[in-house]
């Protein structure tokens, strides 16, 4: 899977996980690798997500109620911590990523458009 | 036992982790990978597991605490190691913090603290006001109609406090209505209330005060016979120490009222559903009635209303409260400044001794921000077991100042002076910790900031950078120390002068040994003071005796407009009534013309004695002996109490004095009229007894005794003492205000002198060399004076500076007499006493420099 050289990889912006791990959890519970891996694959490998950062994102997120955890067993049979979107997640998610679209538009606006590769 | 606290254990964690990395290895060997090479990449892209460990540690909420509980440790370890600077902070912040206690104390007993009875802020003082007059006492009909009204009122209690005497000693007593206790229900000690079941009975409830000043406080009190003015009362109980009356001055005894007294004060518990606004709308028509025959002139009753002030606390909360009592305070709280100053200073010198050790922690990877909090945490340990030491050192110095204010009173006005107990409670604990953890706050955060910022590998080579900065802070903190002490000793030495200004007031009249009789209440006072006269004036003991309208030294005579007929009228003249023997039992001279004579006196004659000033103001360089005064009211209205004086003759003229009050000064002008004892208007009295000791105070009481069955209506203080008293005011304030700028001014020397003997230290290599290079022990003692002249010399600056603003503010305060508070003399004065202060400050540092051996410290390396 790493088709891609990682330095050629985005590195997340502080705040942008946030977002992305609620983002995931729109689809259902998933354990902490699941998410990674699903941000990767989603981003088609843009996106680099720092494994060791996701956790205390992961914490944090915990701790402002926005998901909750429980253990239990993956789909190859291990035993892992799964993750749900909670209530409050889900309308932190629907603000977050209006705004993240804002700001994308507003960026894009401000660079115009990608110069001819010479 | 920290896990126990945390949300979700550590190991969990790890497990989940564990958990993520199976995953991403068995992914990746899917994808093709050697077991191998996915745990290697698996490895490589989760990144540190530590490091993860750790940043999840630090996002847990609890860590705060298991940090601070280290922090403690670590803070608490640390002082142990260095008890002499734990003493020296914990003491010099304890001094302030006490200071700031002890005002704080006293503002809480008087404004803040709630009555301890039931519901205290459904309690409202009644009075009465209306356009041209006001007053806070009814008749006792005035109770019975208010205490009708339960519409408004859950109840309407009344109380008339006065002197008593029971076996020699004066008691305040309050007269209350029946229901008083109940309704208030006061905590009791011993025994119980009295009641409405109790009707007249001779009963007697003690307060603590009481129970200490009558009884020892015997427990077994209860049933005791209690005499007062001749009658018996039986003690049924003692209240808590809590609570003391309905205003500032504390009761001794409280007795259920079996005659009806003149007058009352009234307090009422309000409804609640009734508003105080409601309540005086709807005592209007009653209040009118009222005042209608309270007052005698017809236009006073004109918008006449209830008036209802807040009972909660003895003197309300008010913005003018605080304008009087703010600049107090801070006077208190800038030598917690000062304190705090010395304390930074040290915690800065240990922060640089200790660079090495915090270089070492930050260099191991704790952030700045952990420092910080490490050394503010040191700071607080400091800054809570000051709280502590202050809290007791503020009792001490409490209970001292009560027993200093009863002995320093004159013994007349100490019999009869009561203090609210000062006593800490739950409001004063919460002061003296928040000031505790502000003044940590003050005195830590700066040594803390500077310390973390060291450069790290400068420290550890051991160098020591930032000290030059540091010690920039330090002079400053030394500058402010001087300026705030030069503020403090400016404002003590204004206010003694001030005082030793007003002592020196010649009184124009001789005080010594004439005792002077007031009869208190307000009824048929004059009968009083007139069988009072006549029993003394034929009195063996009695040398001398004269009936005034009111006594020097107790009341400002009133004012009247006269002047010469055609003359325009001026202000500021004073009138007074006196008997013939005024003069002479005074030793006031008659300095021309003669006194008046008993016959003028009793037929009340259109005569007058005039004062030298009121001479000179009518008749500048004339003769003012049989010229005329024409005398009316300042609104032009007649002077009620001189019916038919509309014009009178000049006599004589007497010398002038300070008729009220010392801080006013000699009278800008004065008119005596004659009158005798039968006057309507001779309601007190001067006694020069024959002999010093012929008429002692039991003697008096004897007297008064066989005058009126009611012996407390008559009022005696020796003239002297209430001369005293009137300077009682100043001379505690010269007292207090020195104090505060003496400790202020040990702390600033203190804190110069550490200062000077930093730098010292810091400069014993380049003082070896300058005396190896040939300096005389002269030029080194110049080199530490200087710079102890220098930051003294700026402080000083500011000092007078601030201090000229603060006098401003002060004089809006502070009543002052003939003084301007920009004065030179204690400007002059406080910039010596600085001066003073740097040279004893740089006194030792600078015989250390002197003894400096340049070939030692050049030897040894710093």
């Amino acid at each position: 899977m790493t088709t891609r050289d990682d330095r050629d990889r985005l590195v997340l912006m502080q705040g942008t996980l946030d977002v992305l791990i609620l983002r995931t959890l729109i689809f259902g519970a998933e354990h902490g690798q699941g998410i990674a891996r699903a941000i990767q694959t989603t981003s088609d490998d843009e996106l680099l997500v720092d494994h060791g950062a996701l956790y205390p994102a992961l914490q944090r997120l915990e701790a402002q109620g926005l998901i909750s955890a429980k253990w239990g067993t993956s789909s190859n049979n291990r035993r892992a911590r799964f993750y749900t979107l909670t209530k409050a997640g889900r309308a932190r998610l629907a603000r977050e990523s209006s705004r993240w679209r804002r700001l994308a538009a507003a960026m894009a606006r401000v660079l115009g458009p990608e110069p001819e590769q010479g | 036992m920290a896990a126990f606290w945390r949300r979700r254990p550590q190991e969990d964690f790890s497990d989940e982790i564990q958990a993520h990395l199976e995953h991403e290895v068995e992914r990746l060997i899917e994808s093709g990978m050697t077991p191998q090479a996915a745990r290697h990449a698996a490895r490589k892209s989760f990144g540190s597991v530590v490091a993860a460990q750790e940043r999840y540690y630090e996002a847990n909420r609890w860590m705060w605490l298991e940090q601070l509980v280290q922090d403690l440790r670590y803070a608490w370890r640390g002082l142990r190691q260095s008890p002499a600077f734990l003493l020296t902070t914990v003491l010099t912040l304890a001094v302030g913090l006490s200071i700031v206690t002890i005002a704080f104390t006293i503002f809480n007993v008087y404004v803040l603290r709630p009555f301890a009875v039931a519901d205290p802020s459904s309690l409202y003082g009644l009075g009465w006001r209306s356009d041209a007059s006001g007053g806070q006492s009814f008749r006792w009909t005035d109770y019975e109609a208010l205490r009708e009204r339960t519409d408004l009122f859950d109840a309407v209690i009344a109380d008339a406090t006065r002197f008593g005497t029971s076996e020699g000693r004066t008691l305040s007593v309050a007269f209350v209505s029946d229901n008083y206790l109940e309704t208030l229900s006061p905590a009791m000690r011993l025994g119980r209330p009295f009641t409405r079941a109790d009707g007249e009975a001779p009963v007697v409830v003690l307060s603590d005060q009481g129970w200490g000043r009558l009884f020892a406080r015997d427990r077994g009190v209860l049933g005791k016979d209690l005499e007062l003015d001749g009658r018996r009362f039986t003690v049924i109980g003692v209240l808590r120490p809590e609570f003391t009356s309905l205003d500032e001055m504390p009761r001794d005894i409280w007795i259920p009222m079996a005659q009806r007294p003149a007058r009352v004060e009234i307090t009422a518990r309000l409804r609640a559903a009734v508003t105080p606004a409601q309540a005086q709308a709807a005592l209007t028509p009653l209040m009118t009635r009222i005042v209608e025959e309270i007052v005698k002139r017809p236009e006073e009753v004109r918008g006449a209303r209830a008036d209802l002030r807040s009972q909660a606390t003895p003197i309300p909360l008010t913005v003018g409260l605080l304008t009087v009592f703010a600049p107090i305070f801070a006077a208190f709280a800038l030598v917690l400044v000062t304190a705090c100053a010395n304390v930074s200073n040290v915690m800065l010198s240990r922060a640089i001794a200790r660079h090495k050790e915090i270089a070492v922690r930050l260099s191991l990877g704790a952030s700045r921000a952990r420092i910080v909090r490490q050394l503010l945490t040191e700071g607080l340990v400091i800054a809570v077991l000051a709280g502590a030491a202050g809290l007791g050192l503020a009792a001490w110095a409490l209970r001292a100042g009560t027993a200093l204010f009863f002995t320093t009173l004159p013994p007349a006005i100490a019999a009869r002076a009561r203090l609210a107990p000062l006593t800490f409670d739950r409001r004063v604990f919460l002061f003296a910790f928040a000031a505790a953890a502000a003044t940590a706050l003050l005195f830590a955060l700066v040594p803390a900031l500077r310390a973390s910022r060291a450069a790290l590998t400068d420290a550890l080579r051991g160098q020591r950078s930032g000290t030059l900065g540091g010690s920039r802070l330090r002079s400053a903190l030394v500058v402010g120390q001087v300026a705030v002490s030069l503020v403090l000793v400016v404002v003590a030495l204004t206010l003694a002068r001030n005082g030793a200004v007003v002592a020196a007031v010649p009184l124009g009249f001789d005080p010594q040994g004439v005792i002077s009789v007031n009869v208190r209440g307000e009824e048929n006072e004059h009968t009083l003071a007139r069988r009072l006269a006549e029993t003394l004036a034929v009195d063996p003991r009695a040398a001398e005796v004269a009936v005034t309208a009111g006594n020097p030294m107790f009341i400002r005579s009133r004012p009247i407009a006269a002047a010469p007929p055609g003359a325009p009228v001026q202000g500021g003249t004073r009138f007074t009534l006196v008997s013939p023997e005024y003069f002479s039992i005074l030793r006031i001279p008659i300095e021309r013309g003669r006194p008046f004579s008993a016959g003028e006196a009793a037929a009340s004659a259109r005569v007058a004695i005039v004062s030298r000033a009121t001479a000179q103001a009518f008749w500048p360089g004339a003769d003012p002996i049989g010229r005329t005064i024409r005398i009316e009211r300042p609104e032009g209205r007649p002077v009620e109490e001189l019916p038919g004086y509309a014009e009178v003759t000049v006599v004589g003229v007497a010398g002038d004095v300070v008729s009220g009050f010392m801080v006013d000064g000699r009278d800008a002008g004065h008119i005596y009229l004659p009158m005798t004892a039968a006057d309507p208007h001779a309601i007190a009295l001067l006694v020069r007894p024959r002999g010093d000791r012929a008429l002692g105070p039991d003697a008096l009481q004897e007297i008064f005794r066989r005058v009126s069955p009611d012996p407390e209506r008559f009022e005696d203080v020796p003239l002297a003492e209430m001369k005293d008293a009137q300077m009682y005011v100043f001379r505690a304030a010269a007292f207090v205000g020195s104090l505060l700028g003496a400790i202020a001014l040990v702390l600033s020397v203190a804190g110069l002198y550490g200062v000077l003997a930093f730098t010292l230290s810091q400069r014993t290599r380049e003082i070896g060399i300058r005396m190896a290079l040939g300096a005389t022990a002269g030029a080194v003692v110049r080199l530490v004076m200087g710079q102890s002249a220098r930051l003294a010399g700026i402080g000083a600056l500011i000092g007078l500076a601030v201090a000229f603003a603060a006098m401003k503010v002060l004089s809006a305060v502070v009543t002052l007499h003939e003084v301007s508070f920009l004065n030179l003399v204690p400007f002059a004065g406080g910039a010596l006493v600085v001066a003073f202060a740097a040279i004893v400050a740089a006194f030792f540092p600078a015989r250390r420099a002197t003894h400096v051996d340049p070939a030692e410290t050049l030897r040894a390396e710093a």
